[in-house]
């Protein structure tokens, strides 16, 4: 078939997919998925993401196990959504000593319930600089949170965390405006962000209201000399809720893992299903129609395959082999063949009595070419919806292995974050936002590979047309 | 050689089979069936040969047996004067370019994936005939014509469950007229069809026949579309040929008691018949082809039947005039 | 209430009868205004190409079509019985198999192969019966049954025995008796039998053949013959009803439509019976080196033709035959054609 036969039946075959609503909706949905897939890493907020999925480090300023941040349309107590402060002021006041003061202003607009759990300061730059963080508060009290002289380096900023570093500044703070209160705190014990934001009062210590307004934090760098200098800070706001699909136990932004995971569950699910179904429909094919030994070899390769427990095969071999991704595909593939064997082998078994196959055989067709012209197209239908068909499974198969340790650590897969989330305890904690997306991602695109298959194999069929 | 074709070996004898015969055993209780046993005849360029017989007397078999879809169990095939049972690969496959089959059911003979257009070009590619596209088309062109589908740009692209019976019929007999073969093999081949379009397909058979001088070996059970076809017939019963003459002596003057009773079986169109029995002189069933009756193997249905029958060797073909033969031994004149 | 007055009264009556297929793509019109009489004793023949609605016309007269089938009009009377609205309930208990029954086109391949003959045909009475009437006092009625049985099975031919064995073990000659007595031991008026013969060798049709002239002359029912060979139904049928996509072409005697020995007298008169006939295969005339053939293939039935609804293939058609459809007019006594050319001869000749 040329050129413009293809494009003419693909044209036909379009027209005629067209109709299958079931169809557009799989196509669509996994179109989404491609194109997620594909720029997801991209627009994720945490870019880099994959390579430090396993660096606590890296992941350090996020809440830990937070809800999306949408769950504050329904919380009563509005938590703190997890941001990071972009806009600022920037200001130079040149000495005259010939030293510059920059004093960096961010605007914070504070409306919540309960106090961000950590505000965190990041400050690249180079040299010996002293540095100044306060904080203006709406109800016009001024605090400063943090000062000091640090070293600068722009590979690696100086990080101020406001919870860790600042008690004692807290402490002074209070002290400001009422001394007993102050007494009656210790700096190792106070929480400096609660008290930053509630107002100041008998209550602050326990049960403290919060003051909502607008805030500006200050941070001011002294530049000595003009070898010195100060980046742009970056100021991140860690609260209660965070992310589209919050955070896990290690603190690591769910919606990111999800994104992430798209890529490889496609390749995944996709690679594995593909490989293990051509295989299986050509030996069955093979098998059935060549009879004789190839027969006999191939069905004893298909009982010895079966009976085999896989898991036990894969722990030894991932213990001794430490496979990789694409190891683990080629591994699936090999006990995943048999699955569409058998069916084949008996599908094949009657095709091959029908008689335009005994048509081309009395035409002087090639066994080969019976294989690949005749009996092959016929079992193309079968084929998508059983590739369809494995894909949930080969995933669901890829997280169990990875649920024994077994799995490749330098991916992020939904089910590696399933195995996670049920290792560190999210059911019992209730943390729903990290195990239901890596579930419904599974079955959706489960789903959208099985309308797929259903729809083709409707059309594929031209003699399954309604009456 | 048998008697069947001694007196009929001519120099254009493109077709001989002489003693075939093939065993099958079932899987199940390992019963032996002979479904040819002894069959032998040949055919002239440019002669149409009948093989007219019930369900199990080997017609088919035979068939398949000449078209080497299965293999002879003894006996010999010659085609052309050269043996057609013992070939190597390549003498096989250029076989299969010289015989070429029509099978009975015209839906089932065509694979419902490809089009008209795969199905007529699949044997040119096969054998590596036409260089390009454009030559093949035009061999598929040529072959539609012959076969009065046209114009062929509308069957082209269709399905072979977009056309009917007929046209399917058609399109297969095409499918053997593109390799331009000297024998083809009719296995039923309007039984499927409508009756109002079977004249049309057997008329066609019959031009194309007259028209590139092919050899035919056309198998049916129904006598009267013999009548209109073919030169000589061939009567097979349990698989043996038990008559065998042109079809005018074996319709209007039939020998053997079995040949009998299937042109007395045969209902006319015409009126007077209601009420009228018809005078079978045959009783039972075709036996099993498991179990084949001693003697001659029609004696137990055969009202002419006497002990002897059953005791006596099985009977030879015996010619009654030239080129008629008949194998009952009680028959005389 | 059925009818009690004699020969005179016809078993069957249909009256333009109607039955729709309803496609996806439309309404199938597969009979569209079919109308005969069957009278006591006759057998009537029911012949035409595939697709011309014989079949269609013997489920409807047992009122099944194939879903998505309806009739859609007409009546249809049997034994003085108006089947057409009748709920399937009733049809069941008091029409099918007790008024009318039917051999199906390759019934023989359908008898379940896990039950004897027996069973199946005790299961048969069963469904038309009612469970009842054979649970009640059930010694008494199973021998009933059983001596009914036994006695159409005999009357088929074959021996009794035949009642115990599984439908594997017979012969498709055998077979088809089995099927036959199914439809005859309840004992009903009409018998409409659709291809029996065509799935048999050639030797054993004609052993049925000259079964079903034995029963018609012994039981004295009336048969409904549908078949697609003209040479069959020259055998058994009294009066022939020669269908074309879903109408009815002609209507006549045996004579009628093969006209008298030698010739001398009727024939067909519809371009169509004349150019089937002429497609039918003879063994025993002068040898006719052309066999005729019908051109073109029958209409699509969802949007026929408008017109006679031969139009398209008829040698003879002329623009009158394409745009009005001709009536049923009556030739002779019972000799029935829809056919604007053959009226136009018969007034000719009578002119």
């Amino acid at each position: 078939m040329n050129f413009n036969d293809s494009l003419r039946s693909f044209k036909e075959f379009w027209n005629e997919f067209r109709k299958e609503k079931t169809g557009l909706v799989g196509l669509g949905i996994l179109a989404v998925f491609v194109i997620l897939g594909l720029v997801g890493p991209f627009i994720v907020p945490f870019h880099g993401a994959e390579a430090h999925w396993r660096d606590i480090d890296y992941w350090q300023d996020n809440p830990q196990a937070a809800p999306p941040v949408w769950t504050n349309a329904f919380a009563a107590k509005k938590g703190v959504p997890s941001s990071s402060l972009s806009a600022f002021k920037v200001e130079a006041e040149t000495q005259d000593s010939g030293a510059v003061i920059k004093t960096f202003t961010f605007d914070y607009r504070f409306s919540y319930d309960q106090p961000p759990r950590d505000l965190i300061v990041r400050v690249p730059g180079s040299g010996q600089i002293p540095l100044v963080i306060s904080l203006e508060r709406p109800d016009g009290l001024a605090a400063e949170i943090y000062r000091d002289q640090v070293e600068l380096s722009d590979s690696s900023p100086e990080r101020v965390s406001v919870a860790r570093n600042c008690g004692q500044a807290a402490v002074e703070f209070v002290r400001a405006q009422d001394a007993d209160l102050a007494n009656s705190m210790s700096a190792d014990l106070v929480k400096p962000t609660s008290i930053f934001f509630s107002k100041l009062g008998p209550e602050t210590l326990d049960n403290p209201a919060m003051l909502k307004g607008d805030y500006k934090i200050k941070v001011k760098a002294l530049l000595l000399s003009s070898d010195f200098s100060v980046g742009s800070p970056s100021i991140l706001v860690s609260g209660h809720v965070s992310g589209l699909m919050g955070t896990d136990a290690s603190k690591r932004d769910v919606f990111t893992g999800i994104i992430l995971g798209i890529r490889w569950a496609l390749i995944i699910g996709i690679l594995t299903s593909v490989i293990s179904v051509v295989a299986g429909v050509l030996l069955g094919i093979i098998a059935a129609y060549f009879g004789g030994w190839v027969d006999w070899l191939l069905t004893r390769l298909y009982e010895l395959i079966y009976l085999l427990p896989v898991l036990p095969f894969l722990i030894v071999i991932s213990a001794i082999f430490k496979p990789s991704i694409w190891n683990m595909i080629i591994l699936i593939c090999a006990f995943f063949w048999t699955g569409s064997f058998k069916t084949v082998y008996s599908m094949t078994l009657q095709i091959k009595e029908e008689t335009y196959i005994e048509a081309a055989r009395a035409l002087g067709s090639s066994k080969w070419r019976i294989v690949f012209k005749h009996i092959s197209p016929i079992l193309l239908p079968y084929s998508f919806a059983s590739m369809a068909l494995s894909i949930p499974a080969i995933i669901v198969y890829e997280a169990s292995v990875s649920l024994l340790g077994l799995g490749d650590s330098t991916i992020v897969s939904w089910g590696q974050i399933l195995e996670s989330a049920l290792s560190q305890g999210a059911m019992i904690n209730n943390l729903w936002w990290w195990v239901i997306p890596p579930g419904l991602m599974i079955a959706l695109m489960g789903m959208s590979f099985a309308f797929l298959g259903t729809a083709l194999d409707k059309i594929l069929h031209p003699k399954l047309k309604t009456r | 050689m048998s008697a069947a074709n001694a007196s009929v070996v001519a120099l254009d004898t493109i077709l001989e089979i002489d003693g075939l015969c093939k065993e099958f055993v079932s899987h199940r209780n390992h019963a032996r069936v002979r479904a040819v046993d002894g069959v032998s005849f040949s055919v002239r360029r440019g002669e149409i040969l009948g093989l007219v017989g019930e369900s199990g007397c080997g017609k088919t078999t035979t068939g398949k047996l000449i078209m080497r879809l299965i293999e002879p169990s003894s006996g010999t095939i010659r085609v052309e004067g050269k043996d057609a049972v013992n070939l190597d690969r390549e003498a096989d496959f250029a076989y299969r370019r010289r015989v070429q089959m029509i099978f009975q059911d015209p839906y089932a003979s065509m694979n419902p994936h490809f089009r008209i257009r795969d199905v007529l070009e699949e044997p040119l590619l096969i054998h590596g005939i036409g260089a390009s596209r454009e030559e093949r088309m035009k061999l598929v062109e040529e072959v539609m014509e012959k076969v009065k589908m046209t114009p062929a740009s509308d069957f082209l692209d269709r399905y072979p469950h977009m056309l009917s019976g007929g046209q399917r019929q058609r399109i297969a007999i095409a499918r053997t007229l593109i390799l331009r073969p000297s024998i083809i093999v009719a296995d039923e081949p309007v039984s499927m069809i409508d009756l109002s379009t079977r004249a049309e397909i057997l008329h066609l058979m019959k031009t194309i026949q007259a028209d590139m001088d092919l050899s035919f070996v056309y198998i049916t059970h129904d006598i009267s579309t013999a009548r209109y076809f073919t030169d000589r017939i061939a009567v097979m019963y349990l698989g043996k040929i038990v008559e065998i003459g042109s079809q005018d002596e074996v319709i209007d003057h039939p020998a053997h008691p079995y040949t009998k009773a299937l042109i007395e079986a045969v209902c006319e169109p015409e009126s007077g018949r209601v009420g009228i029995m018809r005078e079978l002189k045959v009783k039972g069933e075709i036996p099993s082809a498991a179990d084949i009756p001693s003697g001659c193997r029609f004696h137990p249905r055969c009202m002419f039947a006497t002990d002897d029958c059953a005791k006596d060797p099985e009977p030879e073909l015996q010619e009654i005039i030239a080129g008629h033969l008949q194998a009952c031994k009680r028959y005389n004149g | 209430m059925s009818d009690t007055t004699g020969k005179a009264e016809p078993v069957l009556r249909v009256q333009d009868l109607k039955l729709h297929y309803f496609t996806s793509r439309g309404p199938v019109r597969a009979l569209d205004g079919i109308s005969f009489d069957l009278a006591r004793g006759e057998t009537l023949g029911l012949v035409g190409e595939s697709g011309c609605g014989k079949t269609t016309t013997g489920v409807a007269l047992l009122n099944m079509p194939s879903p998505p089938g309806r009739i859609v009009g007409g009546s249809v009377v049997i034994d003085g019985t108006q089947i057409v609205g009748l709920p399937d309930r009733e049809l069941r208990r008091n029409v099918r198999w007790s008024k009318i029954s039917m051999v199906f086109q390759g019934a023989m391949n359908c008898l379940t192969p896990v039950y004897t003959i027996r069973e199946l045909m005790v299961e048969t009475y069963r469904v038309h019966c009612g469970p009842e009437a054979l649970d009640a006092a059930r010694h008494v009625n199973m021998a009933k049954l059983e001596a009914l049985m036994a006695k159409y099975v005999r009357l088929v031919g074959m021996n009794e025995s035949v009642l115990g064995r599984y439908p594997h073990e017979l012969s498709g000659g055998m077979k088809q008796r089995v099927v036959i007595a199914m439809a005859l031991f309840l004992e009903p008026k009409v018998i409409v039998m659709d291809e029996p013969t065509t799935a048999l060798d050639v030797i054993v049709q004609a052993q049925i053949l000259n079964l079903i002239k034995q029963l018609k002359r012994d039981l004295g029912l009336s048969y409904i013959f549908i078949t697609h060979d003209l040479s069959t139904e020259a055998e058994i049928a009294d009066r022939i009803m020669v269908m074309y996509a879903g109408r009815m072409a002609e209507l006549g005697s045996s004579e009628d439509i093969f006209g008298g020995p030698s010739n001398s007298k009727g024939g067909p008169l519809h371009p169509y019976t004349q150019m089937l006939l002429a497609s039918t295969p003879r063994l025993h005339r002068r040898r006719v080196s052309e066999l005729a053939f019908i051109p073109g293939s029958p209409p699509d039935l969802i949007a026929p033709p408008e017109g006679c609804r031969f139009s398209p293939r008829c040698p003879f058609a002329k623009n009158k035959c394409r745009q009005l459809d001709p009536p049923v007019h009556e030739f002779g006594k019972g000799h029935l054609v829809a056919c604007w050319k053959a009226m136009e001869e018969s007034e000719y000749e009578r002119s």
